[in-house]
């Protein structure tokens, strides 16, 4: 559904990817591990249309999408959630949700059941849905992030490190969520430092290491020999 | 020395309509600045060329309500021709750039109105010709009533900004333009759409003013450089402080002129704008949620 091929990109001089290749199938939840500074945040980036690649090619649903603008890509059911989780801090939380949800082609009776269901996945939202998105916790802002991602219906959601500085209650619910959505179909690229939660909720991992990815391989096999793992991460 | 009870109320009246036209030209400017980060030096003259306008209609229907409609859509439009042709191609670049392109643009603008209208100034009829008795003075209906409308149309900014759907799409790509791209929001439609409403803003600034003042091609000088001042003392993109802004230093000229010619009260507001910029340089007001 979402194919990568041999994507480089620049952040001015600076050559970031050095020929990236992703494959994620339709419903399927695919992780992308690897050391800090490896490209994971830009490959998602790039996807997205933030960073424009130099090189290479990246496909939805067999139409070419490189370079195309971000909210093209939202509307073609592309969503990101990004590391520094980028609520609109002066919006409230409904607002939030709303940014996502106020697109052409939703009818009320749509709104309300999407909105429903976010709200019954994560109550806090629901209790604080006319706070400013700014006075949210760390947790609740991640849970604002997915779930107004979640708004704009997407085929897959980029989720750039979820659970980063995270307590462990909070580690468990997004582990809950990620379940939730692959239930419903969605397909997940998800960036984690969190190998176990990685192993636990995808299918197949990808390993970057300076820019590229080194291995690939499906997440029962590295559940059951860890070498590779210790070998690119070093844990 | 006392002052008189009455001439402090007519100056408070004063202040408070020439407050009102100064936030609505002042919002427009304020709400381009705070999305785009463009500092629109042609502001003025599409106040002047909303007057421009306004006044053509009005010689041909004699309608002063066709005038400010016609003057509203047709300054609108304008600012979604010049926002897609010289803003948009300069987006993300230095800012200088688009200081340089707005500022060439507010020479070309003022040009073509006095090669177009010619040097002498033009007038528009209010459209209520009344006056009022305020104490020794006949005070026109017509002054509180561009107080009324200026306050109206900000408000209803201020409603739309607030519940409406493209509202929320202007605020988001107010605070974060990357992630409202990511959540499916047309930004550069956005960035269009908010240029046109402070151009129409602008306009209808221009219409509401011509009857005091008469219509010339260098009105919009004298304007935008308070409305500078308003934006700056009010915080660059804080719409509600450059509304409290424009108020606060209208009453305080129309203080200071009690005493000093009002040539000379402007000179308040300059000291007012150097003090905000040595002590508080984000703005005199907390910023308001936007």
């Amino acid at each position: 559904m979402l194919s990568v091929q041999n994507v480089h990109t620049y952040y001015g001089k600076s050559h970031i990817l050095h020929g990236v290749s992703i494959d994620v199938g339709p419903g399927e939840v695919v992780g992308l591990l690897g050391r800090n500074g490896v490209g994971k945040s830009t490959t998602l980036k790039t996807i997205m249309g933030l960073v424009r690649p130099s090189e290479g090619t990246i496909t939805f649903e067999g139409r070419s999408v490189a370079g195309a603008a971000p909210y093209h890509l939202a509307r073609l059911g592309i969503a990101y959630v990004p590391e520094d989780r980028r609520i609109f801090r002066l919006l409230t939380v409904l607002e939030n949700l709303r940014t996502g949800l106020d697109r052409p082609g939703v009818p009320p009776e749509r709104r309300d059941a999407l909105l429903a269901k976010v709200y019954g996945s994560f109550p806090v939202l629901r209790e604080r849905r006319n706070q400013a998105g700014g006075t949210l916790s760390g947790g609740e802002q991640q849970m604002l992030a997915i779930a107004r991602a979640m708004m704009l219906e997407p085929k897959i959601i980029l989720l750039d490190e979820p659970t980063e500085g995270l307590m462990p209650r909070m580690v468990a619910q997004i582990h809950e969520i990620i379940d939730v959505l692959h239930g419903d179909g969605v397909a997940i690229l998800l960036v984690e430092q969190n190998v176990r939660l990685t192993l636990e909720v995808s299918s197949r991992v990808y390993f970057m290491e300076k820019g590229v990815v080194r291995h690939h391989a499906p997440a029962a096999d590295l559940r059951r020999n860890d070498a590779v793992i210790h070998q690119y991460l070093g844990v | 020395m006392t002052i008189p009870f009455d001439l402090l109320l007519i100056q408070v009246i004063n202040g408070i309509v020439t407050g009102m036209i100064l936030a609505l030209v002042a919002s427009g400017l304020t709400l381009i600045f705070g999305i785009m980060d463009v500092v629109n030096f042609a502001h003025g003259e599409l106040f002047m060329l909303g007057a421009y306008l306004g006044s053509t209609v009005f010689l041909t229907t004699g309608n002063f309500w066709l005038a400010l409609g016609a003057a509203v859509m047709g300054i609108g439009l304008l600012g979604a021709v010049i926002q897609t042709t010289t803003l948009r191609p300069l987006l993300g670049r230095d800012p200088l750039t688009t200081i340089l392109a707005t500022f060439g643009l507010s020479l070309v603008l003022q040009n073509y109105a006095l090669w177009q209208y010619g040097p002498v100034p033009r007038k528009i009829n209010e459209p209520i010709t009344g006056h009022f008795s305020l104490f020794y003075l006949e005070y026109p209906w017509y002054r509180l009533l561009v107080a009324v409308l200026s306050a109206a149309i900000i408000g209803g900014l201020w409603l739309f900004m607030k519940y409406g759907k493209y509202g929320i799409w202007i605020r988001a790509t107010t605070q974060d333009r990357v992630m409202a791209a990511a959540m499916g929001i047309p930004v550069p439609l956005v960035h269009t759409v908010v240029f046109a409403i402070g151009a129409a803003m602008a306009a209808a600034s221009g219409v509401l003013f011509g009857p005091l003042t008469g219509v010339n091609h260098a009105m919009g000088l004298d304007f935008i450089l308070r409305a500078f001042i308003v934006v700056v003392v009010g915080g660059m993109g804080n719409l509600g402080g450059s509304i409290l802004a424009a108020i606060f230093l209208s009453l305080l000229e129309a203080f200071a002129s009690i005493w000093v010619s009002p040539a000379q009260a402007v000179i308040v507001s300059f000291v007012v704008l150097i003090l905000t910029l040595l002590f508080r340089p984000t703005g005199l007001f907390v910023p308001t949620p936007k």
